[in-house]
């Protein structure tokens, strides 16, 4: 899902590109040609260094900086400990905030257990119907259907008023940032690194600060969730406030209008579609965001999942899995149709008020006789079980595929997790952290070149560089993988309409189940460690690469590929040299949004034995130690910035 | 125009800056909580899940209370109960670290509950099937002429050893350094993962060593061997670099919120009177976890069945409420 938050901006226009795929010059000039140089100087370093004996200049990072930076953030959390209830910071601040927060999570659930099912199920309905049609309010009732069904009405609710109080939150803080944004370029400067920071940040490297600093449960539940969703909010308010054409603002400007009644009168309204795209980005990151926020005390569906999986039921994550999933689609249908221009104007003007009235008084009578009734949630007696069944199906596979999986796993293991994660961990650090400048410069510019290097050298600083070149072992080879088999079911995709029917809603869905609900299958086919932690970041990063691919080459205009079949090109040649060149923007964009999401799996993957960083944010988190978590999860954001830098392609050159 | 709206900013600022100044401080406990509700921690595994349901069911069935349940790591639930966001702890393994910071010597926001009844025990274990092959395996130095059957293609030259979730407490690589064996620690990442795992290679007859504990209902299903080491005295796993002794055993305590305790509810006098044995705790966490019973009815089967002990629990009066 987060491949959907970044504005579509990356992808670089097709200036000339150095070396490319057919380009001429010398060999050197060649972009693939270069690159395996480094990595044949890397490979040689590591040789040398191994027959040296691995002397301490020639291995991994000196840990010194990291280790003070470390022991200063324990140091910090200790005082936190002692003082939370005595220092005016907490007294007069974080504490209101915990206690507001915390608070209004538990009135609004209070307020819909107030209006029972048969209330809640009808207010959710006709709000639909008359935001995004009828189409939409079935799917709405429908999804309210699996909520009691499946017996976690009383979860969903709560899902519902954390995913309500943190995506207010989120547009509360977001909006106006946006709109700031949108109208002076300075501030715009200023906040984006903010922006790619917290969305490469991992959502588990920041929960123990926030724990900390907002205590266990709802209020840093709905913190944690605000914050993981609010960054799409304030880029695409920005974005759409840009958008809006100069000649309007310059034309009411001079009838001397004062700047508030440019925004108001102008800005917004012509910015609102847009806007209402970033509140649908902002509640479907708020919804994925509450899974994971079940491991610090916030209940509700991802709760279910978590005590499913304690429970190995694969078969019950599922259930819950599947709630979360209808939850997400339902939202984003209700919010997309609203950003498309609502359903309103069909009635016409004098017949709004009564039917808003005809249909409150049905809420309102609804809501009595079903309280007069005593009905509240839905009963529990009355759910259907599908878990038996998806528990039965998942020992099949496990018996009939899982012998070879596990053979793959270990072949995966010996021929290539290892010996890379052996050639990261033991070359000389600096060697490293050249090579990682040098691709950045050949692949990006002078620019990605000086960002990659220091990303590398902050890792390093950070403490934890052996843990982060496994890491990034690991990040690399499921990159690969998910790209080579995102390319390839692209490619079939765009070339397949039944297929691409077939193929959109199992990734819409596969996109919003949370990747806890695979995790245990993935142990019990690949064996535990490093590679389930791959099959699932590959899972996770899959669905928005096929989708950027597919897209990329279904936009290359019709015309250029008639011409292209006209002179005799064969079904190969169409592909190679008319549809993936012409679709570059896309596969780069896509290349790079799958190493992003596979590395924002790197925590959960650790659930599973991956180990190495993400380990280390989960041990930091379970053991109280804010030192070790947090500089782990800034290792990653280093590592993120080094990958998103090298892989976004050549920017224009800009100042 | 702007003169009014500058006026009314200003306003909206003084406004602001009395409210924080004339209201009271915010202590995170005065959270909105209704005082028929207990606040109870949930830890990740199915032992203590077993004990949450059962107090639940009659905290609710027999008392008229609601219970909230909140899933969170050992040591965040110490945490959450210093930032009073919790009631109680109703098992908890030693921690004696953390009592020193936020019970009575330190914050003062914790108290012990005394014992649940249960007896916990951590240790490393095989299973049945290789102790049977190598019946040597289960003493410190069978198991060291043996690391090698514990090879995989994860640890490659060393024996692997299946460490737990990395909230539990653990001592094993201590362990590892202290008697010289040739292992690699492998952190299964969460419980459920490694159960997976030692299910699959028990399937498969497989050799594996890995930290587990009792009670727990695996327990029950698979034939598990415990390996002997030294036992525990009182400052041998001081150096967390280098432990020369077994795990501790535990007995497991409640730990509650020091106003939870002051407010003296009938609430808390039966999590205080509360007490059973591990075949209780083992018989409902089986129903929960090997069964797939829902964990409120998996304690509706054992209150039904056992009145005897739980009427016991009960304070006095508060049947009636």
């Amino acid at each position: 899902m987060t491949a959907m938050t970044q504005p579509a901006t990356a992808p670089a226009p097709n200036r000339g590109e150095p070396g490319g795929v057919g380009g001429g010059g010398s060999l050197l000039r060649n972009t693939w040609v270069q690159a395996s140089l480094v990595i044949v100087v890397l490979v040689a370093g590591y040789w040398a260094s191994r027959a040296l004996g691995h002397p301490a200049w020639a291995g991994g990072f000196p840990t010194a900086v990291g280790d003070r930076f470390m022991s200063l953030l324990d140091e910090i959390y200790a005082w936190i400990v002692v003082n939370r209830n005595n220092s005016p910071l907490f007294l007069y601040f974080f504490n209101y905030i915990s206690v507001g927060l915390g608070s209004a999570v538990v009135l609004i659930n209070r307020f819909l257990d107030f209006l029972t099912w048969p209330g809640v199920t009808l207010i959710g309905v006709i709000l639909a119907w008359r935001a995004a049609g009828w189409r939409v309010a079935l799917l709405v009732l429908v999804t309210f259907g699996v909520f009691a069904l499946s017996g976690l009405w009383n979860e969903s609710m709560t899902t519902l008023a954390l995913v309500f109080a943190s995506v207010a939150i989120a547009l509360l803080f977001g909006i106006p940032l946006g709109i700031l944004a949108g109208r002076s370029e300075r501030f715009y400067r200023g906040v984006r690194p903010v922006l790619d920071f917290m969305q490469i940040m991992p959502a588990f490297a920041y929960l123990l600060p926030f724990v900390l600093l907002f205590g266990i449960g709802n209020p840093a539940a709905a913190i944690v969730t605000a914050v993981y969703a609010f960054p799409p909010a304030v880029r695409i308010t920005a974005l759409a406030i840009r958008q809006v054409p100069k000649g309007a603002l310059e034309a009411t400007a001079s009838l001397g209008s004062t700047p508030w009644q440019i925004l108001t009168k102008v800005q917004l309204p012509l910015a609102k579609r847009t806007i209402l795209l970033g509140v649908n980005q902002t509640i479907m990151l708020a919804v994925s965001m509450v899974v994971i926020a079940s491991v610090i005390g916030a209940g509700g569906l991802g709760d279910a999942i978590y005590q499913a999986l304690s429970k190995v039921n694969v078969g019950e994550a599922f259930q819950a899995g599947l709630a979360i999933v209808m939850l997400a689609i339902a939202m984003d249908r209700v919010t997309g149709a609203v950003g498309k221009g609502g359903r309103e104007s069909r009635v016409p003007e004098n017949r709004r008020l009564p039917l808003r009235g005809a249909l409150l008084a049905l809420v309102v009578a609804v809501v009595a006789v079903a309280r007069m009734l005593g009905v509240g949630g839905w009963p529990r007696d009355l759910a259907v079980d599908i878990s038996d069944p998806v528990n039965a199906l998942y020992d099949a596979i496990q018996d009939t595929i899982g012998p070879a999986t596990a053979a793959l796993a270990t072949w995966l293991l010996e021929n290539v997790l290892g010996p890379l994660a052996d050639l990261l961990m033991n070359s000389p650090w600096w060697l490293v952290v050249l090579a990682g400048a040098a691709l950045g410069w050949i692949f990006a510019g002078a620019r990605a070149a000086v960002v990659s290097g220091a990303s590398l050298v902050g890792v390093g600083l950070l403490g934890v560089w052996n843990d982060a070149m496994d890491t990034l072992s690991q990040v690399l080879v499921a990159s690969v993988i998910t790209i080579a088999l995102g390319v390839l079911i692209g490619v079939l995709m765009s070339r397949n309409d039944v297929l691409a029917a077939v193929l959109r809603p199992i990734l819409d869905a596969m996109q919003t189940l949370p990747p806890f609900v695979y995790l245990i299958p993935a142990v019990a086919l690949f064996t535990i460690g490093r590679v389930p932690a791959l099959v699932a970041a590959v899972v996770f990063a899959l669905p928005p690469v096929i989708r950027l691919v597919d897209d990329g080459i279904r936009g290359v205009p019709a015309p250029t590929l008639e011409a292209a079949r006209s002179q005799g090109s064969t079904r190969r040649q169409l592909l190679t040299k008319v549809e993936l060149p012409l679709a570059r923007g896309s596969l780069l964009l896509a290349v790079n949004q799958g190493i992003i999401l596979v590395l924002s799996m790197v925590v959960i993957g650790a659930l599973v034995g991956a180990g190495a960083l993400g380990n280390d944010v989960v041990v930091g988190l379970a053991q109280n130690q804010l030192g070790l978590g947090l500089a782990s999860g800034l290792a990653i954001v280093c590592l993120g910035l080094f990958l998103d830098r090298v892989t976004q392609g050549r920017r224009p050159s800009r100042a | 125009m702007p003169r009014r709206k500058d006026f009314l900013l200003r306003a909206l600022m003084v406004g602001l800056a009395m409210v924080m100044v004339s209201s009271c401080a915010v202590r995170t406990d005065q959270i909105a909580r209704d005082p028929d509700t207990v606040r109870m921690a949930v830890n990740g595994w199915v032992g203590y899940e077993a004990s949450a349901a059962v107090l639940t069911y009659l905290l609710r069935e027999e008392m008229g209370y609601q219970v909230q349940l909140i899933r969170t790591d050992e040591q965040p639930s110490w945490q959450a109960l210093d930032q009073g966001v919790l009631d109680v702890i109703i098992e908890n393994w030693g921690h004696e670290d953390l009592m020193e910071i936020y019970g009575p010597e330190g914050n003062g926001t914790v108290v012990d509950g005394g014992p649940t009844g249960n007896e916990g025990v951590i240790g490393w274990y095989v299973p049945a099937y290789v102790a049977e092959e190598y019946p040597e395996i289960t003493s410190v130095d069978g198991l060291r002429e043996h690391t090698d059957l514990f090879r995989t293609a994860e640890t490659g030259e060393q024996g692997e050893f299946l460490g737990g979730s990395p909230g539990f407490a653990t001592q094993d690589q201590g362990m590892i350094n202290a008697f010289d064996l040739d292992l690699q620690l492998v952190f299964a990442g969460s419980e459920a993962a490694q159960i997976t795992e030692v299910r699959r290679r028990y399937a498969e007859e497989e050799p594996v060593l890995f930290y587990f504990n009792e009670p727990h209902w695996l327990q029950q299903e698979l034939d598990l061997v415990r390996v002997d080491f030294p036992d525990h005295e009182p400052g041998c796993a001081d150096d967390p670099n280098h432990i020369p002794c077994d795990y501790p055993p535990y007995e497991l305590n409640k730990i509650f919120r020091t106003g939870f305790v002051e407010e003296d509810s009938p609430a808390y006098r039966f999590l205080a009177a509360w007490t059973w044995t591990n075949e209780d705790q083992n018989q409902v966490a089986k129903m929960i976890a090997d069964e797939g019973m829902d964990p409120d009815d998996a304690a509706e089967v054992w209150v039904r069945e056992n009145p005897d002990e739980w009427r016991e629990w009960i304070p006095e009066g508060a049947m009636e409420r």
